[in-house]
């Protein structure tokens, strides 16, 4: 469905941020792109969505194709209709609004008559946004603001839903509900989901691929299962040891095993 | 009788503050040019209803739809370059537009006042002790009703609602696939459209002359006393800018008539910082 090919991206025309990043993503699948701080995983997401562009990165080389049409050189508008919608990190609500006048929004590029519909279809999936519609957003809870944004990108229908650390700064729980509902999404609306985390754990368990990105390139791929397997994966991002236990904050300190990959 | 006539320009000043509002709320530049929009808008009926002789709704028509694509154009031009560029170029862009557009009236019509033409038919009417003219009931009730009817069209309507999104952050919106540069374009030909009526409508009462941009001088006092975000605060920050100025000048003299609005404004900056009905700044702890 989306495919990445030797991508490159560069801000500003000299900060090298991709280095050639190539990655798959199939129909209906689940893929997960996890990554340390400033590896380039929001990046490679604003470079799908076109966000980029706003601000002032560019695809330098390489190719992105969404169901066989170049994107990488079309604005994001354009792109989100095309069914790819991005959900920001950080919780970018448009505060000054309800949470149902930011749902609506979401559904602009909808046609008109079947916003209602659509609307009573998110309220299904989040039954706390539907008491609180007429809240003004910016002053929800954290795990009601990252709710009401997935269901926003619902709301456009999207075929493929890029969702940018949907666990950043929750409390586990919310952080369970909040995967529940994205594995409903892929299961009951088939809509395919490109996920960048750093919680590797509740990321490994909900998606069926996933690829590991460090300093701009990709270095390592597979099915989840297989990753979270991985002595290195479960060594630098499950922080378990060799038997499956969990290692002491003492033993990292002390021993620093290189990465493989390196 | 000055609660009256105060109310009557107070709705024009609603009006164009309106226009202003749309400008900040969609993309957060003070559009300084708006007084000289209203100039050329005022200019362009009279063009159309003298020197073109169309008859009344057919040069109201004209004059508007041109101060809409005034505004347009004038994002097309300038605005959309500066997209993402410090705030300030693009307010300092809209200060010396002002100087162009009004540069432009005196070169096509001089400097000189025009000869007078009302906009509506002129008869009195008594009220008891009360004449009122039909020419500024007239104007005060067109004044408002495309007031009301911008603030509907933000309020309830698709396009609206995109606008308020848009004020709160472009990436957001266009995330979601809505064109900011159609929203921010759209937003200018309606200040366009308000700045044109309000020209218009003073020209009518004062006649057609270059002082009519001071219109948009007072026009700024009335967004920022109502909160530059709220478009009804614009209009009711008019009708008080309209009130105080006429009051003033009827009971202390004609000269304190202007300042009287900045004092308000001052006292009014003092106390609510966001105006009367500007948005609150949302930050949870």
């Amino acid at each position: 469905m989306l495919t990445l090919s030797n991508v490159e991206v560069k801000y500003a025309g000299v900060i090298l941020v991709l280095r050639g990043v190539s990655l798959q993503v199939p129909e209906g699948k689940i893929v997960s792109l996890l990554g340390s701080n400033g590896a380039g995983k929001t990046t490679t997401l604003k470079a799908i969505s076109g966000l980029l562009r706003t601000e002032l990165g560019e695809v330098t080389a390489g190719a992105i194709e969404y169901q066989g049409r170049r994107i990488d050189r079309l604005d994001p508008e354009q792109i989100a209709k095309m069914g790819i919608i991005q959900v920001m990190e950080g919780r970018k609500v448009l505060k000054h609004l309800t949470v149902e006048e930011n749902l609506r929004l979401g559904g602009y590029i909808r046609p008109n008559g079947e916003v209602r519909r659509d609307l009573e279809r998110v309220y299904g999936y989040f039954p706390r946004l539907r008491s609180r519609r007429n809240a003004v957003s910016g002053y929800l809870s954290g795990g009601e603001q990252q709710m009401m944004l997935i269901g926003r990108a619902m709301m456009a229908r999207p075929r493929l839903m890029l969702l940018d650390e949907p666990s950043m700064g929750l409390a586990p729980l919310i952080v369970r509900e909040i995967y529940e509902i994205v594995r409903r999404l892929s299961a009951e609306e088939r809509t395919t989901i490109l996920l960048v985390e750093q919680n590797a754990k509740a990321a490994l368990a909900t998606s069926e691929l996933a690829y590991v990105l460090e300093n701009g390139r990709v270095v390592l791929d597979g099915p989840a299962a297989a990753l979270a397997d991985n002595e290195d994966i479960r060594e630098f991002y499950l922080g378990l040891g060799k038997l499956g236990e969990k290692k002491s904050y003492r033993a990292v300190k002390t021993y620093k095993r290189r990465k493989r990959w390196l | 009788m000055l609660v009256i006539s105060g109310a009557m320009n107070g709705a024009i000043y609603g009006l164009v503050a309106l226009g202003f509002v749309l400008v900040y709320k969609a993309s957060a530049v003070l559009n300084f040019a708006q007084g000289y929009m209203l100039l050329l808008g005022a200019y362009l009926f009279w063009f159309s209803r003298v020197t073109l002789g169309l008859p009344l709704v057919a040069a109201l028509l004209l004059s508007v739809g041109a101060g809409f694509l005034v505004g347009i154009l004038i994002e097309r031009l300038t605005l959309r370059r500066l997209i993402g560029q410090p705030l300030i170029s693009m307010i300092t862009v809209t200060i010396f537009l002002s100087l162009v557009l009004e540069g432009l009236v005196s070169m096509i019509w001089g400097t000189y006042p025009l000869q007078h033409v009302t906009v509506f038919h002129d008869s009195t009417i008594r009220l008891g002790r009360l004449v009122l003219t039909t020419q500024s009931l007239l104007a005060f009730g067109l004044a408002l009703s495309v007031a009301g009817a911008l603030i509907a069209f933000f309020r309830f309507t698709r396009m609206g609602l995109a606008m308020r999104g848009v004020a709160e952050g472009h990436q957001i919106v266009q995330s979601m696939g809505i064109s900011v540069r159609r929203i921010l374009s759209l937003s200018w030909g309606l200040a366009g459209i308000a700045a044109s009526i309000g020209g218009i409508l003073m020209g009518g009462t004062l006649g057609f002359q270059l002082g009519l941009s001071q219109i948009g001088l007072l026009a700024i006092p009335a967004a920022f006393i109502g909160g530059l975000e709220s478009p009804e605060g614009a209009v009711l920050g008019g009708l008080l800018i309209g009130l105080s100025e006429s009051i003033v000048s009827g009971y202390v003299g004609n000269a304190a008539g202007v300042p009287a609005a900045f004092v308000i404004l001052i006292a009014t900056m003092l106390f609510r910082p966001y105006g009367f009905f500007g948005l609150e700044r949302i930050e949870r702890v």
